[in-house]
């Protein structure tokens, strides 16, 4: 396949896993934070964890955007839903992620008017299309789902479109990290950081990681060969002393980002002075919301929000998995009351999730043999 | 593109390799993926494109200009 197949060798695989043993040092242990839901798909699906040394732990992070929403931000979107003559557009993944009272697929089995886009611009067109109705799209995301919200909401002010709204619920990664860099629970090593947020921002909002708290980040794409060659360097940089950004996703990632993208995100949104994070609570400007300047688009103020806080399911622990504190198949109900098909936190939800990814990929079975 | 077949596109921190197809004036081009799917994607981040161009795909906004990688090593 063009573009992937380069990265799927397994030869080249094999060889990687050779210098990453060779790298480690004997008798210390690693814990790497892959921060994003994507590379933890890519490390299940491909099996990359079973080609590094028993001492080298990959931990997961906080990067899935779907798996961070609340249950009261769900709650909310699902009354808007509700309201009259409202269309209520959503990614996929968003459909199903349980509120303290349903999901958004539930809610359309109800009678709300809930659709799956794409793009936001699925939205817009929708809303075009629908002059007579209230077309809200739940915008969820980090910086590299941000732009699209924003290009679109820009369109929609150029068209004088007045029938659409964004519900948004953005986020940015360099808070939560920051959050969990400073979490007295969690002992890290090292990052593997984001590689399509990097895209946005570049790899340079991330230097604080070792200016800061003296840890390596290594910027990865989301092939096994990135991962595995993104270990390699961690790895290398820990044995060196040395600590710093790197950059293995250089095909894709400028240092400095998109100019132009970070230029759009600044013209529609504005930081929150703080936004709840499944699992992490409260975190101070991590959340976007739409500035003064797209006010007539902002959702929350169009429609009367409950603004809803929920506390997660006791028996979750989606909290403990997000900072990397338990695996996926530690938590009291994996695999039994919570399953992809039932699922009762976020991270089981989303195929990025880490829960869904250790499911569907068999290694609920093998951790528990190992056990 | 459903989950099963990979990454999901609509939610994650992932994006897709696509090729222009028809850009039209206004900043949205038509484009392909590898499985011949078609969609609208806005191009206003990237800078001009043309028939033939790859770019990386998010939520239906490209991102970047993308490369064909010819080595593992860069």
């Amino acid at each position: 396949m063009r573009f992937v197949d380069e990265f799927r060798d397994a030869d080249l695989g094999q060889v990687l896993a050779s210098e990453i043993v060779t790298t480690v040092e004997p008798g210390r242990h690693y814990k790497l934070m892959e921060v994003c839901g994507g590379h933890t798909h890519t490390i299940y699906k491909y099996g990359v964890d079973d080609l590094l040394p028993e001492n080298v732990e990959l931990v997961h992070g906080p990067g899935c955007p779907v798996c961070v929403i609340p249950m009261g931000r769900v709650d909310d979107g699902i009354a808007v839903a509700h309201e009259d003559g409202v269309i209520f557009t959503c990614f996929g993944d968003m459909m199903r992620v349980p509120g303290s009272r349903g999901t958004l697929l539930e809610a359309k089995a109800e009678g709300a008017d809930v659709r799956m886009v794409y793009s936001p611009l699925d939205a817009l067109r929708i809303a075009r299309e629908n002059p007579e109705r209230e077309v809200v799209f739940f915008a969820v995301g980090f910086e590299t789902t941000a732009p699209s919200t924003a290009l679109t909401l820009m369109r929609a002010k150029v068209e004088g479109i007045r029938n659409f709204t964004c519900f948004c619920n953005h986020v940015t990664i360099v808070p939560p990290l920051r959050a969990l860099l400073e979490s007295p629970d969690l002992r890290l090593d090292g990052f593997i950081g984001p590689g399509h947020v990097s895209t946005v921002v570049g790899a340079r909002p991330f230097e604080f990681i070792p200016a800061d708290y003296g840890k390596p980040i290594v910027i990865a794409g989301f092939e096994p060969l990135d991962l595995l060659q993104a270990v390699h360097m961690i790895l290398l940089q820990l044995r060196e002393r040395r600590c710093e950004v790197e950059n293995q996703y250089t095909r894709v990632v400028p240092y400095d980002g998109n100019s132009e993208a970070l230029r759009v995100l600044e013209e529609v949104f504005e930081l929150r002075p703080h936004f709840e994070w499944r699992g992490l609570g409260f975190i101070s400007s991590s959340g976007l919301k739409l500035n003064d300047a797209y006010a007539d688009f902002d959702a929350e103020l169009r429609f009367a929000v409950p603004g809803i806080r929920v506390a997660d399911p006791k028996a979750c622990q989606c909290g403990e998995v997000l900072k990397g504190v338990i695996r996926p198949w530690e938590c009291k109900v994996f695999g039994t009351a919570c399953t992809p098909e039932r699922p009762i936190g976020t991270c089981m939800v989303s195929s990025e999730g880490a829960c869904a990814a250790y499911y569907n990929f068999g290694r609920f079975a093998r951790e528990r043999e190992v056990v | 593109m459903s989950c099963d077949s990979g990454h999901c596109i609509t939610c994650s921190d992932e994006a897709l390799p696509m090729q222009v197809m028809r850009p039209d004036q206004s900043g949205v081009a038509l484009c392909t993926d590898e499985s011949g799917a078609t969609s609208e994607v806005m191009v206003d981040l990237v800078g001009h494109v043309a028939p033939g161009d790859w770019v990386l795909v998010h939520a239906g906004a490209a991102l970047q200009l993308a490369e064909n990688p010819t080595s593992f090593r860069q």
